[in-house]
C-alpha cells in the first residue's frame, strides 16, 4: 500500500490529510489517490471482520476517508469531470424502528467505495421504499432493522415490493443487531447479516454480477 | 413462596449478590414494555397511570411465569436522563406513537439528534438552556406550569407509592430504585454517535472533562429517585440501575481510557453512599473483561451485579465470578422467534456455565422484547427451577 493507504489503515487523520495534500501538490492523478485511500479503508474493514478493529474505529475510518475526499473531490472534478458511480443502492431503516447507526455506517462505507447511495432515513414505510425504487432504480435495497419487531416489518416491505412487481428487479439485504441470529428465509430477503463489512462485500458481489463482472 | 422453595425472592437474590448459592438460581427476565403489552394497556397509560401499570404487571407476570424481581420501569420513565420527567416532552421522543404498540404505533425512542453543540457552554451553564430551548423542547411549552410541576415533583411520589404497595402485597423485590446513565451513553443521545466518535478521536480530553463533570449530576439524580422509591425500606429500591455500557464497539484503548475511569468512579460513588449497583451493560464487552475485573476493587462484597447483553457469559464468570454477580443473557431473537424448547436448552447452558458456586441470576439480554412469545419467557423461569437447584 502507498503512504495514503498506510495512513488510512493506521486511522491517522492528520497523517492521511497531510499525505493527500502532498500527493495533490505533487500532481498525482486524484483518482489514484482515492484508490489508495480505499485500499486503506478496505484494510480497516477486513481487520474489523477479523475482530482486530472495533466498530468505533470503523466509523472513524469512514469519517476520515470522507475528510480526505473533501480534499480530493474538487481535484477529480477539475481533471476528470464527474465520475460515474459503481452502482445504485437504496437504504433505510424499516417502519417502526428509528435506529440509525448501523445503516449510517454501511451507507458511509458504500459511498466511500464509490457507490451512489440514497438513504431514506429511519422509520421508513414500505410505500416510501416502493416509490423510491421506481424513481431511483437501485440494484440493491438495504433494509436496516434492529428491533425484533422491525425484522418482521422488513418482510412486510418485501411483500409490498412483490405486489408492486419490483421484487425481481433488485436484490434485498437486511442488516441489524439481531438479524444474524434469525432464519432469513422466512423474511423474503436475499441475505442478512449483523456485520457491516460482510454486508458490503455481498452488495459489491451482487452489483458486479449484475454488470456481468 | 412455593412448597418446593425454601427462600423468598429477595433472600434468593441477596445470596446471588453476595456470590453464594441460594435454594436455586434466581431468575429475573427484564420485563419492561412486555408488561403493558400483555397487560392490555397502552404506552401512554404505562407512563401516566401507575395503578394501571401495576394491574398490567400483575396480569402479565402470571402469563410470563413470574420471576424473582419486577422492573418498576424507572429506566423507561427516565430514559431522558438529564431532563428528568420533564424530558417526556423532549423533541427527540415521537409522541405521535404512544397510544399503541408497533406496527400502528412505536415505542418511545430517542432520535439521534445533536442537542449538545457546545461542550463548554454545558460546562459553564449546565443543561437548563438546552431543556428550556424552544428549538429542542417545543412540546414542553404546551404544558401548564402546574402540569409541569406535577410531573416533575408530585408524580414520582405517587409512582413510588404504587410500587411500594405492589412489593408489600406480592413480596417481589424491585429490579431497581433509580437509574443512571454513563456519560458516554448520554453523549450518544445528545451529541449523536457519529459526532461522539469524532470527539473521542479528535478531542478525548474534552470528552473526559464533560464526563467527569456529569458524574455527580447523573449520580445524584439516580440516588434521589432511589430514595423516592424507598431505598432502605422497599426491597430492591436500594439498587441503582447503571446503564448502558457505552457506545457500541469501543476499542480497548477507548474503553480503558475513557469509559472505564468514569464508570468505576460512578460505581464507587453509589456503593460508598450505601447503594448497590446493577450494571446493565449492553454490547459485547468480552474484549474488556480484564479491565472490568477491577469493578469491585476497594468495595465491600455483595454490591455489584453485572448484567450483560452480548458478552460471553462463560468468560465473564471465569474472569469476574469471584468478585461480582453475573446476570443474563437469553437472546432477544430467541424470545421472539424461537421455541420454549430452544429457550430451555439455552438456559440450561447458561446455568451450567454460570451458576456453579452461586452469584448468578438467569435473565434476558438487555430486556425482554415486548413481542416475545410469553411461553418463551415462561420457559426461562421454568428452566431456573428445572436446572438451577443447588444441592446442599
Amino acid at each position: 500500500m502507498g503512504k495514503v493507504a498506510d495512513a488510512m489503515a493506521a486511522l491517522d487523520k492528520d497523517g492521511l490529510l497531510a499525505e493527500v495534500k502532498a500527493e495533490i501538490d505533487a500532481h498525482r492523478d486524484p483518482i489514484e489517490i482515492v484508490e489508495d485511500a480505499r485500499k486503506g479503508l478496505e484494510h480497516v474493514g477486513s481487520e474489523f471482520e477479523k475482530g482486530k478493529v472495533f466498530l468505533m474505529e470503523l466509523m472513524w475510518a469512514s469519517q476520515i476517508f470522507k475528510d480526505a475526499m473533501e480534499l480530493v473531490g474538487p481535484e477529480i472534478k477539475k481533471k476528470h469531470g464527474s465520475s460515474q458511480a459503481k452502482g445504485r443502492i437504496l437504504m433505510g431503516t424499516v417502519k417502526g424502528d428509528i435506529h440509525d447507526l448501523g445503516k449510517s455506517i454501511v451507507r458511509d462505507l458504500l459511498t466511500a467505495a464509490g457507490y451512489e447511495v440514497v438513504d431514506l432515513g429511519v422509520d421508513v414505510p414500505p410505500e416510501a421504499f416502493v416509490e423510491r425504487i421506481r424513481s431511483f432504480q437501485p440494484q440493491v435495497l438495504g433494509l436496516s432493522a434492529l428491533l425484533t419487531a422491525a425484522v418482521s416489518q422488513a418482510s412486510v416491505t418485501v411483500e409490498d415490493l412483490k405486489k408492486a412487481g419490483l421484487r425481481d428487479k433488485l436484490r434485498v439485504i437486511m442488516g441489524g443487531g439481531v438479524v444474524g441470529e434469525i432464519k432469513v428465509s422466512e423474511f423474503g430477503v436475499d441475505f442478512a447479516t449483523n456485520n457491516a463489512n460482510e454486508g458490503i462485500r455481498v452488495i459489491e458481489k451482487w452489483i458486479a454480477e449484475a454488470k456481468g463482472g | 413462596m412455593s412448597a418446593a422453595e425454601s427462600m423468598n425472592s429477595y433472600e434468593r437474590l441477596e445470596l446471588a449478590w453476595n456470590l453464594k448459592e441460594a435454594d436455586r438460581v434466581p431468575v429475573a427476565p427484564v420485563n419492561c414494555y412486555i408488561l403493558p403489552w400483555l397487560g392490555g394497556i397502552n404506552i401512554r397509560d404505562m407512563f401516566l397511570e401507575p395503578e394501571k401499570l401495576i394491574q398490567a404487571t400483575v396480569k402479565a407476570r402470571e402469563m410470563l411465569g413470574g420471576g424473582d424481581n419486577v422492573d418498576p420501569n424507572i429506566t423507561t420513565l427516565n430514559h431522558l436522563g438529564m431532563f428528568g420527567r420533564a424530558g417526556w416532552d423532549q423533541a427527540t421522543l415521537d409522541w405521535r406513537i404512544w397510544d399503541d404498540f408497533p406496527p400502528k404505533g412505536n415505542l418511545p425512542s430517542l432520535y439521534e439528534k445533536q442537542m449538545i453543540t457546545d461542550y463548554d457552554d454545558v460546562l459553564k451553564r449546565g443543561f437548563a438552556p438546552i431543556l428550556y430551548s424552544k428549538d429542542v423542547s417545543n412540546q414542553l411549552f404546551k404544558r401548564s406550569i402546574d402540569e409541569f410541576l406535577y410531573y416533575e415533583y408530585e408524580y414520582p411520589k405517587i409512582y413510588a407509592d404504587a410500587w411500594r404497595r405492589y412489593v408489600e402485597k406480592y413480596e417481589v423485590p424491585l429490579l431497581m430504585g433509580g437509574r443512571a446513565c454513563h456519560p458516554l451513553d448520554m453523549l450518544q443521545y445528545y451529541r449523536g454517535i457519529s459526532t461522539l466518535t469524532r470527539d473521542v478521536f479528535e478531542r478525548p480530553s474534552k470528552v473526559m472533562e464533560i464526563s467527569e463533570w456529569w458524574i455527580e449530576y447523573e449520580s445524584t439524580l439516580a440516588m434521589r429517585d432511589a430514595m423516592i422509591m424507598g431505598a432502605g425500606e422497599v426491597p430492591g429500591s436500594e439498587i441503582i440501575f447503571f446503564i448502558n455500557g457505552g457506545p457500541p464497539g469501543m476499542s480497548p484503548r477507548i474503553f480503558d481510557n475513557i469509559f472505564w475511569p468514569i464508570a468505576k468512579k460512578m460505581i464507587d460513588i453509589f456503593v460508598k453512599r450505601g447503594f448497590k449497583v446493577h450494571c446493565h451493560w449492553d454490547n459485547d464487552l468480552t474484549p474488556h473483561l480484564d479491565t472490568m475485573s477491577h469493578m469491585a476493587d476497594g468495595l465491600p462484597k455483595g454490591k455489584i451485579m453485572l448484567d450483560l447483553e452480548k458478552t460471553d457469559m462463560k468468560k465473564a464468570k471465569e474472569k469476574l465470578g469471584d468478585r461480582v454477580a453475573i446476570f443474563g443473557n437469553v437472546p432477544s431473537s430467541l424470545l421472539v422467534y424461537g421455541t420454549p424448547n430452544e429457550v430451555d436448552k439455552y438456559c440450561k447452558k447458561l446455568i451450567d456455565d454460570c451458576a456453579p458456586g452461586g452469584g448468578y441470576v438467569l435473565s434476558t439480554e438487555c430486556e425482554t422484547p415486548w413481542d416475545s412469545k410469553p411461553e418463551n419467557v415462561k420457559a426461562i423461569c421454568d428452566a431456573a427451577k428445572k436446572y438451577g437447584q443447588y444441592r446442599r
